[in-house]
């Protein structure tokens, strides 16, 4: 079976500029995945690639086997979008938005979509324009939920909303998952929130990928070393290492491991994601750093 | 598609037919009247004709018709169509402004589709809005038209309406797609239009087809220039070449009998380099060529310039 997302060698340029470059991943079928990386990795530009909005400047990139923009008749029905801001027509009724659903999408699911707009109790003659931000994101869920996709990809969706609005977005999220078993990718540059529903991960640095994988594998292999000094290289020659760093006799690695660790003048521990995610975020800090000063 | 577009233009559209209601509710009254008195004035008669008492009727007729068609000769109406036209290009530049067309282009249908039926959508309601005007104004100035001949209101009949509408819409989208703000683009586009309609009307529009010149004597009737359109008519010599003379020629010229001043000898004007009118012109017969030309140009640059911001819109990240 096809991924749901696979990118080669993706790369968009704006001007003299990289947004994205060297992006290479694929997201299984069935999976949540999160996007992550700082502001301006190019989570965006990646996403909109994604849905055929943005034209790569080079690489490729295929939503279910398809390319977004060459087949978009075909791409389009099975791919659901949220963009980072909820772009709606703001002088529509809530009504009149979901007429627009059903208009442009043949797969439309109106009933369903009638029901989740009572659920969340949101009155259908109302503006769109007067709901509050987190009844917008609603609204816009609404509407990529209802086409009945097969990918939905999120971009930022809950950025702008206040904690309790994020976590009935996310429940919403999760639930239409369990009930269809869609394939979700969802950017953010908070990962907290993000981790309670996601089970892949992929970091975006420097408009590069730095790490793809299911978030039980990335947690299982990467390790915290400590111990001497004058050992870094060996480990360096075996395993990955995202982060070091060097006291005066000591040294701490944070690796991401090829297979066991198993060289006995270093004590072993275990990370959590959130560490995990914030050295791979400092190792691109620090690359941004040399090139500005570069 | 068809109920979004119509549904996003509607307050456009709903502006247009309520302008295009407020000019029928004016000149339909005025037109009907007009027609009648033409026919109970018998001014009929004077079509094409030259005489005092013509002169006389006609100017009887036209002020008995009221004070509309003096509005229309002032000019300020020609703002209409690019009015409409600017203002159906709104709802296509707002929604790129808003971000909303990231919503539309990630429902079911193409980009190329939504493109498609939006731009349809807009020069179908600007076609028919031009239609409509110069329907309007067609069919108010036939009996003006019979005096004065097509020229007169050129700008208001048959084809070039419409070829109007279109170049606004095209000029508000090509600028809107540019400068990707609405409301400057509009005001931009705006005065695009008028300076170019202002350039064609002024400048251009008398050089399409190299104007015809006669030069005539004085006391002959001369060719018939009543339904022509006649650029410049100067006081000449034989050859045509404008009269630089001082006024004095008149009291010398100025041929005296018993019953006072009898008129201007022809033999002494002619020594003086005057005695001849020297008139340029564009002959009624030309009308349907110029209005042709007219609506190419007009239509023709407001159609690729439509093609211009559906092309940056397909193409736009």
């Amino acid at each position: 079976m096809t991924a749901a997302l696979e990118t080669q060698a993706l790369g968009k340029r704006y001007g003299s500029q990289w947004a994205l470059r060297d992006c290479t991943l694929e997201i299984p079928r069935g999976s949540v995945t999160a996007l992550v990386g700082p502001n301006g990795a190019g989570k965006t530009t990646l996403l909109r690639m994604a849905v055929g909005l943005t034209s790569p400047s080079e690489g490729s990139v295929r939503v279910l086997g398809l390319d977004p923009e060459a087949d978009a008749g075909d791409a389009l029905p099975r791919v659901g979008f949220l963009a980072q801001e909820h772009p709606l027509f703001g002088g529509f009724t809530v009504a009149e938005m979901l007429r627009v659903g059903r208009e442009l999408n043949p797969g439309w699911d109106d009933d369903a979509a009638r029901a989740r707009i009572a659920e969340l109790g949101l009155p259908l003659k109302k503006k769109v324009r007067s709901l509050s931000g987190g009844q917008r994101a609603q609204v816009a869920l609404t509407l990529a939920l209802a086409k009945r996709p097969d990918v939905l990809l999120l971009d930022e969706p809950v950025a702008s909303l206040d904690p309790l609005a994020r976590r009935e977005f996310l429940q919403s999220v999760l639930e239409a998952v369990a009930e269809r078993g869609l394939t979700v990718v969802l950017s953010s540059h908070i990962l907290a929130e993000l981790e309670r529903v996601c089970d892949h991960l992929v970091i975006l640095a420097v408009g590069r990928t730095q790490l793809v994988g299911s978030i039980d594998e990335i947690v299982s292999s990467h390790r915290l070393l400590t111990g001497p000094r004058d050992a870094a290289e060996d480990v360096a020659r075996l395993h990955e290492v995202v982060r070091e760093s060097h006291a005066d006799r000591q040294t701490t690695l944070l690796v991401h491991a090829n297979g066991h660790v198993y060289d006995s003048r270093w004590t072993v521990h275990e990370l959590d994601l959130e560490e995990i995610v914030l050295a791979y975020l400092g190792q691109d800090a620090a690359r941004r750093r040399e090139e500005a000063v570069a | 598609m068809i109920w979004l577009s119509w549904r996003q233009q509607r307050i456009e559209t709903l502006i247009t037919a309520l302008l295009l209601v407020i000019l029928a509710g004016a000149f339909i009254p005025a037109g009907i009247h007009a027609a009648d008195l033409f026919a109970q004035q018998h001014v009929a008669r004077c079509a094409n004709r030259q005489s005092q008492a013509c002169g006389f009727a006609v100017g009887n007729y036209i002020l008995s018709t009221g004070v509309l068609r003096g509005l229309l000769d002032s000019g300020w109406f020609n703002l209409i169509p690019g009015l409409i036209g600017v203002a159906l290009a709104t709802p296509i530049l707002q929604d790129l402004e808003n971000g909303t067309v990231r919503l539309a282009w990630t429902q079911s249908i193409t980009r190329r589709r939504w493109i498609a039926t939006k731009l349809g959508f807009a020069v179908g309601t600007a076609v028919l809005a031009g239609a409509l005007f110069s329907v309007l104004f067609t069919w108010y100035e036939v009996p003006f038209d019979r005096i004065f001949g097509h020229w007169d209101k050129f700008d208001f009949e048959w084809f070039v309406p419409v070829a109007y509408t279109l170049f606004a819409l095209g000029l508000a989208l090509a600028v809107g797609v540019v400068i990707r703000r609405s409301a400057p683009a509009l005001v931009v586009a705006y005065g695009i239009y008028v300076a170019g309609r202002v350039f064609v009307e002024s400048w251009l529009r008398q050089r399409l087809i190299t104007p015809l010149s006669v030069t005539f004597g004085s006391r002959s009737a001369g060719p018939n220039l009543n339904n022509a359109w006649v650029i410049t008519q100067y006081p000449s010599n034989k050859a045509g070449h404008p009269f630089v003379g001082t006024p004095g020629v008149f009291q010398e010229c100025a041929q005296t009998g018993s019953k006072g001043f009898k008129g201007l000898s022809q033999a002494c004007m002619e020594r003086h380099g005057a005695g001849f009118t020297h008139a340029v012109y564009q002959p009624a017969s030309r009308f349907w060529e110029f209005q042709g030309i007219e609506f190419a140009l007009f239509a023709g640059v407001g159609l690729l310039l439509i093609a211009f911001a559906a092309w940056r819109v397909l193409r736009a990240d």
